[in-house]
């Protein structure tokens, strides 16, 4: 138990629960957010979105198997692209939508703040695994190259889309926060499920 | 031959003895008991509006020989209504389970087909020994925000009959409810009860995917139940119990994150600590203490004897009715 004592074993430790709760936070304002654009935009909430380009996927096969470095760069990765997504809807939301609708961006605004607070803890959790910080993207003022102009519609149907992914990596981001925050050995492979207690 | 034949119930059946011509002489037996002939249309067997209770075997016999010419089971009974499904992950995140049971019975032999979709991909649903009316799955992936679809189709010699539920990941997490629940009283504190539980058994990782609990409470007398939420911990002090009240209590739990409150646990009956009763005494009690020679009833050191002519009750229960008064009164304050 050496290591868990250790001053980089507790600051990760901490890191994970701070995280864990921004995670929280973040999953509990994102679930409202999704009732409101589903109201606010006209949509079923029971509609089925095929899996929108870009949009990075919560979806993992043998996720108990993930060493802590894994967990830790596909979290990036994904909030990173939230990131870039949540301020394509924000201008969107901007040009379409009157007074009526600002509480929806005042919202997204938020939610951005949010995952651009989250995208950094990820980061400090790496420098803190001592892996070296994957570089973005470089981008232009306007971001990547822009997809074609989607219509009304299909721009409200892959905001659902967005915001529903979103919904479920914050889940799978406080699972995986708690697996790294456990005491493991130096080799960071995270423990399986056949390991726990 | 021995065949079996499955009648609706309500239905009218004709039975054939085998090839024998119409107006051949036959006997029918059912169950080894002979047929009235009313019941035959030469040698045809007719069952009018047929029941469960005409269930059974059917014999035909040649008249004069006396062979056994043919020979049937007959089963009555119902096609299948819509079956009842019900699929939950109460062991997440290792996989979920399916049950189903059909609402009311057919009488006869009922085969159940199970499918499970997610997205475009067919998943195997490993049918449990035991109960028989149950499969389970492994989750191949997790946090998918793609829907399961379970088709579960019912099928016997009546009829068919399905039914398809469609959820997401986390809707169907639901763990078992907390096991081993102690409920004991605090020495010395007469308001105080300590509760503790365990996790199910069958959630396999609280460590990585923790419960919280919910804890209800409520003394024997009363309807309202109390309400506890905890975050974590498996144990819980109520410091504002009645004294001396037997309280019920019942614990649930949830996965921190997803899915719904387990069902209650079972109950557990605490009572609070209580001091020793000790005999309230007033003056005049005193005065007639200090006068009387002689008792029959033994009493603590404490405690003052009654007047005989002043007591109620006999042996160890015996009280003064001024002292009875008092303990009631006592009693109702705390209430």
């Amino acid at each position: 138990m050496a290591a868990a004592d250790s001053p980089s074993a507790a600051l990760r430790r901490d890191l994970c629960s701070r995280g864990i709760r921004l995670a929280g936070k973040m999953r509990a304002d994102v679930v409202d957010l999704l009732d409101a654009y589903v109201e606010q935009q006209g949509l079923d909430a029971s509609a089925s979105v095929a899996a929108v380009e870009g949009v990075p996927l919560a979806a993992v096969e043998r996720w108990d198997e993930q060493t802590g470095t894994q967990r830790l760069l596909e979290n990036l990765a994904a909030y990173r692209a939230f990131r870039a997504l949540l301020a394509q809807m924000l201008e969107e939301q901007r040009e379409q939508l009157g007074e009526a609708e600002a509480g929806l961006g005042r919202a997204l605004a938020a939610l951005l703040l949010q995952v651009s607070a989250f995208a950094y803890h990820l980061e400090e959790l790496l420098r803190l695994e001592n892996r070296g910080i994957p570089g973005e993207e470089e981008e232009e003022e306007d971001g990547p190259p822009p997809p074609p102009r989607l219509s009304l519609f299909e721009q409200k149907l892959r905001g659902l889309g967005v915001l529903r992914e979103l919904a479920q990596w914050a889940v799978r981001s406080v699972r995986d926060l708690r697996q790294l925050a456990k005491p493991s050995p130096a080799t960071a492979a995270a423990p399986g499920l056949a390991e726990s207690p | 031959d021995s065949h079996i034949q499955y009648e609706r119930v309500g239905a009218d059946v004709t039975m054939k003895c085998g090839s024998m011509d119409w107006d051949a002489a036959v006997t029918w037996t059912a169950n080894g008991t002979d047929i009235d002939e009313s019941h035959l249309n030469g040698s045809y067997l007719i069952l009018k509006n047929v029941d469960l209770s005409q269930s059974g075997q059917y014999s035909c016999y040649e008249g004069s020989s006396w062979h056994l010419k043919y020979q049937t089971q007959l089963r009555v009974g119902t096609p299948p209504k819509e079956p009842v499904l019900m699929c939950r992950s109460n062991n997440y995140p290792k996989g979920f389970y399916c049950s189903w049971h059909l609402p009311t019975p057919t009488y006869i032999p009922n085969y159940f087909n199970i499918s499970v979709i997610h997205g475009t991909k067919d998943m195997v649903c490993e049918k449990d020994a035991i109960p028989k009316n149950r499969c389970h799955i492994k989750y191949l992936q997790l946090f998918s925000t793609v829907k399961y679809k379970v088709t579960l189709t019912v099928t016997n010699a009546l009829g068919k009959n399905f039914t398809t539920l469609t959820f997401d990941e986390f809707a169907i997490v639901k763990p078992d409810p907390p096991e081993s629940v102690v409920a004991k009283p605090v020495p010395n504190n007469p308001r105080r009860l300590e509760v503790s539980w365990q996790n199910p058994s069958s959630w396999p990782d609280p460590e990585s995917f923790p419960l919280k609990f919910f804890l209800r409470y409520r003394p024997l007398i009363l309807d309202q139940w109390q309400h506890v939420e905890l975050s974590d911990g498996t144990s819980h002090t109520i410091t504002d119990a009645y004294a001396g009240k037997e309280y019920i209590i019942q614990v649930a739990a949830k996965d921190n994150d997803i899915g719904t409150w387990s069902d209650w646990s079972v109950a557990v009956h605490a009572t609070p600590w209580t001091e020793e009763p000790k005999h309230l005494t007033t003056e005049a009690q005193i005065t007639e203490t200090t006068s009387a020679s002689t008792s029959s009833f033994m009493a603590p050191p404490t405690t003052k004897i009654c007047d005989k002519g002043a007591v109620v009750g006999s042996g160890a229960m015996a009280v003064c009715w001024t002292a009875g008064l008092v303990v009631a009164a006592y009693s109702i304050l705390f209430i």
